[in-house]
Protein backbone atom coordinates (compact mmCIF):
# COMPACT_ATOMS: atom_id res chain seq x y z
CA UNK A 1 0.00 0.00 0.00
CA UNK A 2 1.47 3.62 -0.73
CA UNK A 3 2.27 4.99 2.52
CA UNK A 4 4.70 7.44 2.44
CA UNK A 5 4.13 10.64 0.38
CA UNK A 6 1.18 11.06 1.77
CA UNK A 7 0.73 14.78 3.23
CA UNK A 8 0.72 14.61 7.56
CA UNK A 9 0.13 18.21 8.31
CA UNK A 10 0.73 19.36 12.50
CA UNK A 11 -2.51 20.44 13.81
CA UNK A 12 -2.15 23.18 16.15
CA UNK A 13 -5.58 24.17 17.58
CA UNK A 14 -5.73 22.28 20.55
CA UNK A 15 -7.63 23.96 22.86
CA UNK A 16 -8.80 23.78 27.02
CA UNK A 17 -10.09 20.36 28.13
CA UNK A 18 -13.82 19.97 27.18
CA UNK A 19 -16.20 20.41 29.99
CA UNK A 20 -18.46 18.00 29.12
CA UNK A 21 -16.32 15.06 28.14
CA UNK A 22 -18.60 12.18 28.15
CA UNK A 23 -21.02 13.49 24.98
CA UNK A 24 -19.12 11.78 21.85
CA UNK A 25 -19.13 8.36 23.64
CA UNK A 26 -23.04 8.76 24.26
CA UNK A 27 -23.42 9.76 20.83
CA UNK A 28 -21.63 7.51 19.07
CA UNK A 29 -23.02 4.51 21.09
CA UNK A 30 -25.96 5.21 20.58
CA UNK A 31 -25.96 5.70 16.79
CA UNK A 32 -24.75 1.86 17.06
CA UNK A 33 -27.53 0.77 18.93
CA UNK A 34 -30.30 2.56 16.94
CA UNK A 35 -28.32 1.36 13.35
CA UNK A 36 -29.90 -2.19 14.29
CA UNK A 37 -33.33 -2.45 12.95
CA UNK A 38 -34.42 -4.62 15.46
CA UNK A 39 -33.65 -2.05 18.04
CA UNK A 40 -35.87 0.20 16.36
CA UNK A 41 -38.71 -2.05 16.04
CA UNK A 42 -38.33 -2.61 20.22
CA UNK A 43 -38.20 0.75 20.51
CA UNK A 44 -41.49 0.96 18.58
CA UNK A 45 -43.29 -1.81 20.67
CA UNK A 46 -42.65 0.58 23.96
CA UNK A 47 -44.28 2.97 22.93
CA UNK A 48 -47.63 0.34 22.27
CA UNK A 49 -48.58 1.05 25.97
CA UNK A 50 -48.73 4.44 25.69
CA UNK A 51 -50.94 4.39 22.59
CA UNK A 52 -53.33 2.33 25.00
CA UNK A 53 -53.57 4.65 27.63
CA UNK A 54 -53.89 7.31 25.37
CA UNK A 55 -57.25 5.88 24.16
CA UNK A 56 -58.14 4.96 27.33
CA UNK A 57 -57.83 8.37 28.18
CA UNK A 58 -60.30 9.33 25.00
CA UNK A 59 -62.94 7.03 25.30
CA UNK A 60 -63.10 8.03 29.16
CA UNK A 61 -62.92 12.13 28.27
CA UNK A 62 -66.02 11.01 25.30
CA UNK A 63 -67.89 8.76 27.86
CA UNK A 64 -67.57 9.71 31.47
CA UNK A 65 -69.30 6.00 32.85
CA UNK A 66 -66.40 4.33 31.17
CA UNK A 67 -64.28 5.92 34.03
CA UNK A 68 -66.29 3.50 36.46
CA UNK A 69 -64.43 0.77 34.38
CA UNK A 70 -61.42 2.52 33.49
CA UNK A 71 -60.60 5.31 35.86
CA UNK A 72 -58.51 7.82 35.06
CA UNK A 73 -56.80 9.93 37.14
CA UNK A 74 -53.20 10.22 38.86
CA UNK A 75 -52.71 6.62 39.18
CA UNK A 76 -52.93 6.05 35.57
CA UNK A 77 -49.84 7.68 35.37
CA UNK A 78 -48.18 5.10 38.47
CA UNK A 79 -49.66 2.10 36.61
CA UNK A 80 -48.45 2.94 32.98
CA UNK A 81 -44.74 3.25 34.34
CA UNK A 82 -45.02 0.71 36.31
CA UNK A 83 -45.98 -1.32 33.18
CA UNK A 84 -43.04 0.40 31.16
CA UNK A 85 -40.63 -1.71 34.00
CA UNK A 86 -40.49 -4.82 31.42
CA UNK A 87 -40.15 -2.56 28.97
CA UNK A 88 -37.07 -1.39 30.37
CA UNK A 89 -35.50 -4.20 31.23
CA UNK A 90 -36.15 -5.19 27.53
CA UNK A 91 -34.34 -2.16 26.17
CA UNK A 92 -31.43 -2.22 28.71
CA UNK A 93 -30.80 -5.98 27.70
CA UNK A 94 -30.97 -5.15 23.83
CA UNK A 95 -29.45 -1.86 23.85
CA UNK A 96 -26.70 -2.19 27.15
CA UNK A 97 -25.52 -5.49 27.01
CA UNK A 98 -22.68 -5.14 25.01
CA UNK A 99 -21.69 -1.37 26.01
CA UNK A 100 -19.09 -2.17 28.33
CA UNK A 101 -18.82 -6.01 27.61
CA UNK A 102 -18.12 -5.23 23.71
CA UNK A 103 -15.40 -2.85 24.53
CA UNK A 104 -13.29 -4.92 27.19
CA UNK A 105 -13.67 -7.66 24.37
CA UNK A 106 -12.45 -5.36 21.39
CA UNK A 107 -9.66 -2.91 23.56
CA UNK A 108 -11.80 -0.41 22.91
CA UNK A 109 -11.94 0.79 26.57
CA UNK A 110 -7.99 1.90 26.26
CA UNK A 111 -9.13 3.96 23.32
CA UNK A 112 -11.25 5.61 25.46
CA UNK A 113 -8.97 5.50 28.84
CA UNK A 114 -5.73 6.62 26.80
CA UNK A 115 -7.53 9.95 25.80
CA UNK A 116 -8.31 13.00 28.36
CA UNK A 117 -10.67 11.42 29.98
CA UNK A 118 -11.64 10.00 33.63
CA UNK A 119 -13.67 6.53 33.91
CA UNK A 120 -15.97 8.41 35.41
CA UNK A 121 -16.79 10.28 32.07
CA UNK A 122 -16.59 6.84 30.24
CA UNK A 123 -19.61 5.36 32.79
CA UNK A 124 -21.12 8.52 32.44
CA UNK A 125 -21.45 8.38 28.50
CA UNK A 126 -22.27 4.65 28.66
CA UNK A 127 -25.02 4.92 31.65
CA UNK A 128 -26.29 7.99 29.46
CA UNK A 129 -26.76 6.14 26.40
CA UNK A 130 -28.79 3.62 28.65
CA UNK A 131 -30.55 6.21 30.57
CA UNK A 132 -31.80 8.03 27.00
CA UNK A 133 -33.22 4.35 25.98
CA UNK A 134 -35.12 4.04 29.21
CA UNK A 135 -36.56 7.74 29.65
CA UNK A 136 -37.97 7.33 25.59
CA UNK A 137 -39.92 4.33 27.33
CA UNK A 138 -40.49 5.95 30.32
CA UNK A 139 -40.05 9.59 30.83
CA UNK A 140 -41.03 11.13 27.05
CA UNK A 141 -44.51 8.81 26.76
CA UNK A 142 -45.63 9.65 30.47
CA UNK A 143 -45.10 12.97 29.86
CA UNK A 144 -46.46 12.88 26.49
CA UNK A 145 -49.63 11.18 28.17
CA UNK A 146 -50.30 13.86 30.88
CA UNK A 147 -49.91 16.39 28.00
CA UNK A 148 -52.09 15.21 26.03
CA UNK A 149 -54.46 14.53 29.23
CA UNK A 150 -54.62 17.55 30.09
CA UNK A 151 -55.46 18.62 26.83
CA UNK A 152 -58.28 16.15 26.08
CA UNK A 153 -59.90 16.38 29.81
CA UNK A 154 -58.43 19.49 31.56
CA UNK A 155 -61.73 19.55 33.41
CA UNK A 156 -60.19 16.33 35.09
CA UNK A 157 -56.42 17.25 35.11
CA UNK A 158 -56.11 20.86 35.33
CA UNK A 159 -56.51 21.55 39.15
CA UNK A 160 -53.76 22.64 41.59
CA UNK A 161 -54.72 19.16 43.76
CA UNK A 162 -52.82 17.18 40.86
CA UNK A 163 -49.96 19.57 40.11
CA UNK A 164 -47.88 16.74 41.76
CA UNK A 165 -48.11 14.18 38.67
CA UNK A 166 -45.38 15.75 36.82
CA UNK A 167 -43.15 16.25 39.46
CA UNK A 168 -43.77 12.42 40.17
CA UNK A 169 -43.40 11.28 37.02
CA UNK A 170 -40.45 12.50 36.69
CA UNK A 171 -38.95 11.18 39.61
CA UNK A 172 -39.92 7.90 39.34
CA UNK A 173 -39.13 7.71 35.37
CA UNK A 174 -35.70 8.69 36.53
CA UNK A 175 -35.48 6.10 39.73
CA UNK A 176 -36.59 3.70 37.35
CA UNK A 177 -34.38 4.68 34.51
CA UNK A 178 -31.22 4.98 36.63
CA UNK A 179 -31.45 1.63 38.55
CA UNK A 180 -32.02 -0.36 35.94
CA UNK A 181 -29.57 1.54 33.56
CA UNK A 182 -26.86 0.63 36.58
CA UNK A 183 -27.38 -3.06 36.53
CA UNK A 184 -27.39 -3.70 32.93
CA UNK A 185 -23.89 -1.85 33.06
CA UNK A 186 -22.63 -3.29 35.81
CA UNK A 187 -23.22 -6.29 34.42
CA UNK A 188 -22.23 -5.87 30.77
CA UNK A 189 -18.79 -4.71 33.03
CA UNK A 190 -18.54 -8.23 34.10
CA UNK A 191 -18.58 -9.84 30.81
CA UNK A 192 -16.48 -9.75 27.39
CA UNK A 193 -19.40 -11.11 25.46
CA UNK A 194 -22.66 -8.57 24.93
CA UNK A 195 -24.41 -12.32 24.96
CA UNK A 196 -23.62 -13.34 27.97
CA UNK A 197 -24.11 -10.11 29.55
CA UNK A 198 -27.54 -10.19 28.40
CA UNK A 199 -28.33 -13.62 29.17
CA UNK A 200 -27.18 -12.67 32.93
CA UNK A 201 -29.07 -9.54 33.75
CA UNK A 202 -32.24 -11.63 32.55
CA UNK A 203 -31.21 -14.23 34.85
CA UNK A 204 -30.51 -11.92 37.39
CA UNK A 205 -34.36 -10.21 37.05
CA UNK A 206 -35.90 -13.66 36.48
CA UNK A 207 -33.64 -15.21 39.06
CA UNK A 208 -34.87 -12.61 41.85
CA UNK A 209 -38.31 -12.66 40.70
CA UNK A 210 -38.57 -16.70 41.19
CA UNK A 211 -36.76 -16.44 44.75
CA UNK A 212 -39.29 -14.16 45.48
CA UNK A 213 -42.09 -15.87 44.68
CA UNK A 214 -40.55 -18.87 46.68
CA UNK A 215 -40.14 -17.21 50.01
CA UNK A 216 -43.52 -14.87 49.69
CA UNK A 217 -44.67 -18.09 49.40
CA UNK A 218 -43.30 -20.07 52.03
CA UNK A 219 -43.10 -17.02 54.77
CA UNK A 220 -46.39 -15.63 53.47
CA UNK A 221 -44.88 -12.31 54.25
CA UNK A 222 -45.08 -9.00 51.98
CA UNK A 223 -41.72 -8.42 52.99
CA UNK A 224 -40.32 -11.09 51.05
CA UNK A 225 -41.78 -8.88 47.44
CA UNK A 226 -38.76 -6.00 48.28
CA UNK A 227 -35.98 -9.24 47.09
CA UNK A 228 -37.25 -8.27 43.38
CA UNK A 229 -35.92 -5.52 41.73
CA UNK A 230 -39.30 -4.97 39.60
CA UNK A 231 -41.07 -5.10 42.67
CA UNK A 232 -39.14 -2.56 44.68
CA UNK A 233 -39.42 -0.33 41.94
CA UNK A 234 -43.28 -0.95 41.68
CA UNK A 235 -43.50 -0.08 45.57
CA UNK A 236 -42.19 2.86 45.03
CA UNK A 237 -43.97 3.91 42.05
CA UNK A 238 -47.30 2.95 44.00
CA UNK A 239 -45.92 5.21 46.74
CA UNK A 240 -45.22 8.10 44.51
CA UNK A 241 -48.85 7.75 42.81
CA UNK A 242 -50.43 6.78 45.73
CA UNK A 243 -51.22 3.73 44.21
CA UNK A 244 -52.50 0.99 47.12
CA UNK A 245 -50.42 -1.84 47.80
CA UNK A 246 -52.27 -5.21 47.26
CA UNK A 247 -51.70 -8.26 49.62
CA UNK A 248 -50.28 -5.79 52.52
CA UNK A 249 -48.52 -3.18 52.51
CA UNK A 250 -44.41 -3.09 52.79
CA UNK A 251 -42.53 -0.24 54.46
CA UNK A 252 -41.20 2.04 51.89
CA UNK A 253 -38.03 1.99 53.73
CA UNK A 254 -37.14 -1.76 52.70
CA UNK A 255 -37.42 -1.37 48.90
CA UNK A 256 -35.52 2.53 49.03
CA UNK A 257 -33.10 0.85 50.97
CA UNK A 258 -32.44 -2.47 48.37
CA UNK A 259 -32.77 0.17 45.40
CA UNK A 260 -29.99 2.55 47.39
CA UNK A 261 -27.84 -0.73 47.49
CA UNK A 262 -28.18 -2.08 44.55
CA UNK A 263 -27.27 1.13 42.96
CA UNK A 264 -24.05 1.32 45.13
CA UNK A 265 -23.45 -2.38 44.15
CA UNK A 266 -23.43 -1.27 40.37
CA UNK A 267 -21.02 1.18 40.94
CA UNK A 268 -18.85 -0.49 43.18
CA UNK A 269 -18.47 -3.11 40.06
CA UNK A 270 -18.00 -0.19 37.53
CA UNK A 271 -15.22 1.08 39.54
CA UNK A 272 -13.53 -1.93 39.68
CA UNK A 273 -14.00 -2.98 35.92
CA UNK A 274 -13.39 -0.08 34.28
CA UNK A 275 -10.04 -0.01 34.04
CA UNK A 276 -7.09 0.56 31.68
CA UNK A 277 -4.90 -2.14 33.69
CA UNK A 278 -6.43 -5.50 34.49
CA UNK A 279 -4.51 -6.40 37.92
CA UNK A 280 -4.67 -9.98 38.50
CA UNK A 281 -3.79 -10.75 41.62
CA UNK B 1 20.01 16.77 22.76
CA UNK B 2 16.83 18.72 23.62
CA UNK B 3 14.71 18.66 26.92
CA UNK B 4 13.75 15.54 27.73
CA UNK B 5 9.75 15.28 27.47
CA UNK B 6 9.70 12.61 29.66
CA UNK B 7 11.57 12.27 33.03
CA UNK B 8 11.48 9.27 35.56
CA UNK B 9 13.53 9.02 38.63
CA UNK B 10 13.61 6.14 41.12
CA UNK B 11 10.35 5.02 39.89
CA UNK B 12 8.67 1.95 41.62
CA UNK B 13 5.29 0.50 40.12
CA UNK B 14 4.27 -2.95 41.92
CA UNK B 15 0.57 -4.42 40.68
CA UNK B 16 -0.45 -6.68 44.08
CA UNK B 17 2.65 -7.94 45.20
CA UNK B 18 4.70 -8.19 41.85
CA UNK B 19 6.95 -5.64 41.81
CA UNK B 20 7.06 -4.36 37.85
CA UNK B 21 9.46 -1.51 37.80
CA UNK B 22 12.01 -1.49 40.96
CA UNK B 23 13.33 2.28 40.94
CA UNK B 24 13.91 3.00 37.24
CA UNK B 25 15.99 6.07 35.73
CA UNK B 26 15.53 7.22 33.02
CA UNK B 27 14.14 10.07 29.91
CA UNK B 28 12.94 10.07 26.94
CA UNK B 29 14.42 12.93 24.46
CA UNK B 30 12.74 14.48 21.69
CA UNK B 31 13.19 11.51 18.87
CA UNK B 32 12.37 8.65 18.70
CA UNK B 33 13.56 6.29 21.82
CA UNK B 34 13.31 2.50 21.96
CA UNK B 35 12.44 0.84 24.98
CA UNK B 36 13.98 -2.58 24.58
CA UNK B 37 13.55 -5.64 26.57
CA UNK B 38 12.30 -9.61 26.79
CA UNK B 39 8.47 -9.49 27.54
CA UNK B 40 8.01 -9.09 31.35
CA UNK B 41 10.54 -6.51 31.86
CA UNK B 42 8.36 -3.41 32.59
CA UNK B 43 8.53 -1.62 29.55
CA UNK B 44 4.63 -1.53 28.84
CA UNK B 45 4.13 -0.70 32.94
CA UNK B 46 6.32 2.01 32.17
CA UNK B 47 4.15 3.33 29.58
CA UNK B 48 0.90 2.75 31.04
CA UNK B 49 2.42 4.63 34.16
CA UNK B 50 3.06 7.36 31.61
CA UNK B 51 -0.71 7.22 30.86
CA UNK B 52 -1.58 8.12 34.26
CA UNK B 53 -3.36 4.57 34.52
CA UNK B 54 -0.61 3.16 37.31
CA UNK B 55 -0.23 5.15 40.61
CA UNK B 56 3.80 4.57 41.18
CA UNK B 57 4.98 3.35 44.47
CA UNK B 58 7.76 5.66 44.89
CA UNK B 59 9.77 7.80 42.74
CA UNK B 60 8.77 10.51 40.77
CA UNK B 61 7.47 10.75 36.78
CA UNK B 62 7.55 14.16 34.59
CA UNK B 63 6.10 14.61 31.14
CA UNK B 64 6.15 17.83 29.60
CA UNK B 65 7.13 18.99 32.95
CA UNK B 66 3.55 17.62 34.65
CA UNK B 67 2.98 14.79 37.09
CA UNK B 68 0.74 12.45 35.42
CA UNK B 69 -0.79 11.19 38.83
CA UNK B 70 -1.95 14.45 39.81
CA UNK B 71 -3.24 15.86 36.04
CA UNK B 72 -3.61 13.03 34.32
CA UNK B 73 -5.59 14.36 31.31
CA UNK B 74 -3.52 17.36 30.38
CA UNK B 75 -0.77 15.00 29.71
CA UNK B 76 -2.77 12.20 27.85
CA UNK B 77 -4.62 14.84 25.54
CA UNK B 78 -0.65 15.53 24.48
CA UNK B 79 0.14 11.52 23.98
CA UNK B 80 -0.96 9.27 21.68
CA UNK B 81 -1.23 5.52 22.48
CA UNK B 82 -1.35 2.77 19.99
CA UNK B 83 -1.69 -0.05 22.57
CA UNK B 84 0.23 -3.65 22.23
CA UNK B 85 -3.37 -5.39 22.69
CA UNK B 86 -6.06 -5.25 19.46
CA UNK B 87 -8.39 -1.90 19.97
CA UNK B 88 -11.07 -0.68 17.83
CA UNK B 89 -15.02 -0.37 18.01
CA UNK B 90 -16.83 -2.97 16.87
CA UNK B 91 -19.56 -2.26 14.31
CA UNK B 92 -17.65 1.47 13.16
CA UNK B 93 -15.78 2.02 9.88
CA UNK B 94 -12.59 3.31 10.16
CA UNK B 95 -12.96 7.02 9.69
CA UNK B 96 -15.47 7.30 11.67
CA UNK B 97 -13.13 5.49 14.70
CA UNK B 98 -10.50 7.48 13.95
CA UNK B 99 -12.72 10.81 13.73
CA UNK B 100 -13.79 9.54 17.68
CA UNK B 101 -11.04 8.73 18.61
CA UNK B 102 -9.99 12.49 17.88
CA UNK B 103 -13.11 13.84 18.96
CA UNK B 104 -12.19 11.76 22.62
CA UNK B 105 -9.21 13.71 22.33
CA UNK B 106 -10.89 17.23 22.72
CA UNK B 107 -10.92 18.06 18.83
CA UNK B 108 -13.97 19.49 17.37
CA UNK B 109 -16.21 17.27 15.71
CA UNK B 110 -16.00 18.61 11.92
CA UNK B 111 -11.95 18.82 12.50
CA UNK B 112 -11.54 14.98 13.54
CA UNK B 113 -13.53 13.94 10.98
CA UNK B 114 -11.57 15.93 8.08
CA UNK B 115 -8.38 15.00 9.89
CA UNK B 116 -9.54 11.57 10.26
CA UNK B 117 -9.47 11.04 6.27
CA UNK B 118 -5.95 12.61 6.04
CA UNK B 119 -4.69 10.74 8.70
CA UNK B 120 -5.97 6.88 7.53
CA UNK B 121 -4.62 8.25 3.85
CA UNK B 122 -1.42 8.93 5.79
CA UNK B 123 -1.03 5.13 7.13
CA UNK B 124 -2.16 3.94 3.85
CA UNK B 125 -5.83 3.11 4.50
CA UNK B 126 -7.54 5.94 2.35
CA UNK B 127 -8.98 3.16 -0.17
CA UNK B 128 -10.47 0.98 2.81
CA UNK B 129 -11.06 3.85 5.39
CA UNK B 130 -15.31 3.11 4.95
CA UNK B 131 -15.00 -0.57 6.24
CA UNK B 132 -15.59 -1.59 9.78
CA UNK B 133 -12.39 -1.86 11.19
CA UNK B 134 -14.12 -6.04 12.25
CA UNK B 135 -13.19 -6.60 8.57
CA UNK B 136 -9.67 -5.78 8.19
CA UNK B 137 -6.57 -8.22 8.54
CA UNK B 138 -4.30 -7.83 11.02
CA UNK B 139 -1.76 -5.48 9.29
CA UNK B 140 -4.81 -2.68 8.70
CA UNK B 141 -5.95 -3.27 12.81
CA UNK B 142 -1.79 -2.26 13.33
CA UNK B 143 -2.01 0.98 10.78
CA UNK B 144 -5.76 1.96 12.26
CA UNK B 145 -4.41 1.86 15.79
CA UNK B 146 -1.32 3.93 14.80
CA UNK B 147 -4.06 6.25 13.41
CA UNK B 148 -6.52 6.68 16.11
CA UNK B 149 -2.79 7.39 17.95
CA UNK B 150 -1.99 10.28 15.89
CA UNK B 151 -5.27 12.01 14.84
CA UNK B 152 -5.08 14.63 17.28
CA UNK B 153 -1.47 15.28 16.70
CA UNK B 154 0.38 14.42 19.54
CA UNK B 155 3.40 15.89 20.99
CA UNK B 156 4.52 12.34 22.11
CA UNK B 157 3.65 8.90 20.35
CA UNK B 158 3.66 5.61 22.71
CA UNK B 159 4.24 2.54 20.26
CA UNK B 160 3.49 -0.45 22.16
CA UNK B 161 4.61 -3.39 19.94
CA UNK B 162 3.63 -1.90 16.36
CA UNK B 163 4.95 -4.59 14.38
CA UNK B 164 2.93 -7.39 16.16
CA UNK B 165 1.33 -10.08 13.44
CA UNK B 166 2.64 -8.39 10.46
CA UNK B 167 4.29 -10.55 8.05
CA UNK B 168 7.75 -9.11 6.81
CA UNK B 169 6.34 -7.26 4.23
CA UNK B 170 3.92 -5.23 6.27
CA UNK B 171 6.70 -4.79 8.99
CA UNK B 172 8.58 -2.68 7.20
CA UNK B 173 6.34 -0.84 5.78
CA UNK B 174 5.43 0.03 9.32
CA UNK B 175 9.22 0.99 10.24
CA UNK B 176 8.96 2.93 7.33
CA UNK B 177 6.00 4.92 8.28
CA UNK B 178 7.24 5.48 12.03
CA UNK B 179 10.49 5.95 11.07
CA UNK B 180 8.82 8.85 8.87
CA UNK B 181 7.23 9.90 11.69
CA UNK B 182 10.04 10.74 13.87
CA UNK B 183 11.89 12.17 11.33
CA UNK B 184 10.62 14.05 8.67
CA UNK B 185 6.80 14.60 10.75
CA UNK B 186 8.57 16.01 14.26
CA UNK B 187 6.35 14.17 16.34
CA UNK B 188 8.95 12.28 19.20
CA UNK B 189 8.11 8.97 19.74
CA UNK B 190 8.77 5.84 22.52
CA UNK B 191 8.95 2.35 20.40
CA UNK B 192 8.46 -0.11 22.97
CA UNK B 193 9.55 -3.45 21.62
CA UNK B 194 11.26 -6.94 21.81
CA UNK B 195 12.71 -6.82 18.79
CA UNK B 196 16.08 -5.07 18.25
CA UNK B 197 16.22 -4.99 14.60
CA UNK B 198 13.35 -2.74 14.86
CA UNK B 199 14.42 -0.54 17.48
CA UNK B 200 17.76 -0.26 15.82
CA UNK B 201 15.99 1.03 12.63
CA UNK B 202 14.20 3.36 13.92
CA UNK B 203 14.93 5.20 17.14
CA UNK B 204 18.51 7.31 17.99
CA UNK B 205 18.17 6.24 21.55
CA UNK B 206 17.25 3.48 23.55
CA UNK B 207 17.00 2.34 27.12
CA UNK B 208 17.11 -1.64 27.67
CA UNK B 209 14.94 -2.83 30.25
CA UNK B 210 15.32 -6.45 32.37
CA UNK B 211 13.33 -7.18 35.41
CA UNK B 212 12.20 -4.05 36.00
CA UNK B 213 15.11 -2.42 35.89
CA UNK B 214 16.72 -0.61 33.07
CA UNK B 215 19.89 -2.38 32.04
CA UNK B 216 21.55 -0.16 29.76
CA UNK B 217 20.68 3.51 28.27
CA UNK B 218 21.91 6.31 25.91
CA UNK B 219 22.33 6.80 22.28
CA UNK B 220 22.40 3.84 19.98
CA UNK B 221 25.37 5.38 18.07
CA UNK B 222 27.13 5.28 21.48
CA UNK B 223 26.30 1.94 22.67
CA UNK B 224 27.75 0.24 19.72
CA UNK B 225 30.53 2.66 19.62
CA UNK B 226 31.62 1.82 23.16
CA UNK B 227 31.38 -1.82 22.04
CA UNK B 228 34.42 -4.24 22.63
CA UNK B 229 36.28 -5.46 19.90
CA UNK B 230 34.66 -8.71 18.05
CA UNK B 231 35.65 -10.96 15.44
CA UNK B 232 33.69 -13.59 13.66
CA UNK B 233 35.44 -16.69 13.74
CA UNK B 234 35.01 -20.24 12.29
CA UNK B 235 38.14 -22.95 13.77
CA UNK B 236 38.69 -26.34 12.39
CA UNK B 237 39.23 -28.67 15.66
CA UNK B 238 37.97 -28.68 18.45
CA UNK B 239 36.85 -25.66 19.73
CA UNK B 240 36.19 -26.65 23.83
CA UNK B 241 39.94 -26.14 25.16
CA UNK B 242 40.15 -22.82 23.10
CA UNK B 243 36.98 -21.46 24.11
CA UNK B 244 37.87 -22.30 28.04
CA UNK B 245 41.20 -20.46 27.36
CA UNK B 246 39.84 -17.45 25.88
CA UNK B 247 37.51 -17.07 28.78
CA UNK B 248 40.43 -17.16 31.21
CA UNK B 249 42.25 -14.53 29.17
CA UNK B 250 38.84 -12.21 29.74
CA UNK B 251 37.06 -12.89 26.52
CA UNK B 252 33.72 -13.71 25.93
CA UNK B 253 31.88 -15.44 23.24
CA UNK B 254 28.61 -16.50 21.28
CA UNK B 255 27.86 -18.82 18.26
CA UNK B 256 27.26 -16.12 15.87
CA UNK B 257 24.84 -16.71 12.41
CA UNK B 258 28.25 -17.42 10.56
CA UNK B 259 30.31 -19.95 13.26
CA UNK B 260 31.24 -18.40 16.57
CA UNK B 261 31.54 -14.14 17.62
CA UNK B 262 34.33 -13.91 20.41
CA UNK B 263 34.98 -10.43 21.80
CA UNK B 264 38.13 -9.37 23.00
CA UNK B 265 39.45 -7.98 26.91
CA UNK B 266 40.16 -4.71 27.00
CA UNK B 267 43.74 -4.76 25.90
CA UNK B 268 43.68 -7.66 23.49
CA UNK B 269 44.28 -7.68 20.24
CA UNK B 270 43.78 -10.52 17.32
CA UNK B 271 47.31 -11.94 17.93
CA UNK B 272 45.35 -13.33 21.09
CA UNK B 273 43.36 -15.57 18.75
CA UNK B 274 46.43 -16.99 17.28
CA UNK B 275 48.25 -17.67 19.77
CA UNK B 276 45.49 -19.16 21.67
CA UNK B 277 44.96 -21.12 18.63
CA UNK B 278 48.11 -22.51 18.23
CA UNK B 279 48.23 -23.69 21.66
CA UNK B 280 45.09 -25.88 21.75
CA UNK B 281 45.82 -27.08 18.29
CA UNK B 282 43.51 -25.60 16.59
CA UNK B 283 42.99 -23.73 13.08
CA UNK B 284 41.38 -20.68 12.63
CA UNK B 285 40.16 -20.61 8.88
CA UNK B 286 37.98 -17.68 8.77
CA UNK B 287 38.48 -14.45 10.84
CA UNK B 288 36.98 -10.96 10.46
CA UNK B 289 35.95 -8.08 12.28
CA UNK B 290 32.82 -7.41 13.60
CA UNK B 291 30.80 -4.50 15.09
CA UNK B 292 29.62 -5.51 18.09
CA UNK B 293 25.28 -4.79 16.96
CA UNK B 294 22.57 -3.55 18.91
CA UNK B 295 21.86 -7.31 19.85
CA UNK B 296 25.12 -7.90 21.47
CA UNK B 297 25.00 -4.84 23.53
CA UNK B 298 21.67 -6.34 24.28
CA UNK B 299 22.39 -9.62 25.23
CA UNK B 300 25.46 -8.15 27.24
CA UNK B 301 23.11 -5.60 29.15
CA UNK B 302 20.65 -8.67 29.94
CA UNK B 303 23.57 -11.06 31.01
CA UNK B 304 23.03 -13.68 28.09
CA UNK B 305 25.99 -13.75 26.64
CA UNK B 306 28.70 -15.87 27.37
CA UNK B 307 27.42 -19.20 26.76
CA UNK B 308 29.97 -21.92 27.62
Amino acid sequence: MPIYEQAYRRWEARGPLRAVRFWPITREALSLVLAKRAFIGLLVLVWIPFVVRLIQVYIVTRFPEAGRVLPVDGRLFGDFLNQQTGLTLLLSIFGGAGLIANDLRTGAILVYLSRPLTRRDYVLGKLSVLMALNYSATLLPALLLYAVSLGLAPELFLKWELAWIAPMIVLHATILSLVVSLVALAISALSRSARVAGLAFAGVIVGLEIVRGVLEGILDRPEARVLSLQNDLRIIGNLLFGVAETGGAVPAIYPIAVLVLTAAGCLAILRARVRAVEIVR
Amino acid sequence: MGTPLVEFRELAVSYGPLQALGGVSGAFLPGATGLLGPNGAGKTTLLKTLLGFLRPDSGSLRAFGLDPGVVPLEVRRRIGYMPEVDCHIGGMTASAFVAFAGELSGMPRDEAISRSHEVLYYVGLGEARYRTVDQYSTGMKQRVKLAQALVHDPDLLLLDEPTNGLDPAGRDEMLDLIGDIATRRGISLVLCSHLLRDVERVCDTVLVFNQGKVAASGPIASLTSARRVAFDVRLRGEASAFLTDLKDAGCDWREGEDGLRVFLGPDAGPELLFRTARECGVQIRHLRPAAESLEDVFLRALGHEVQA
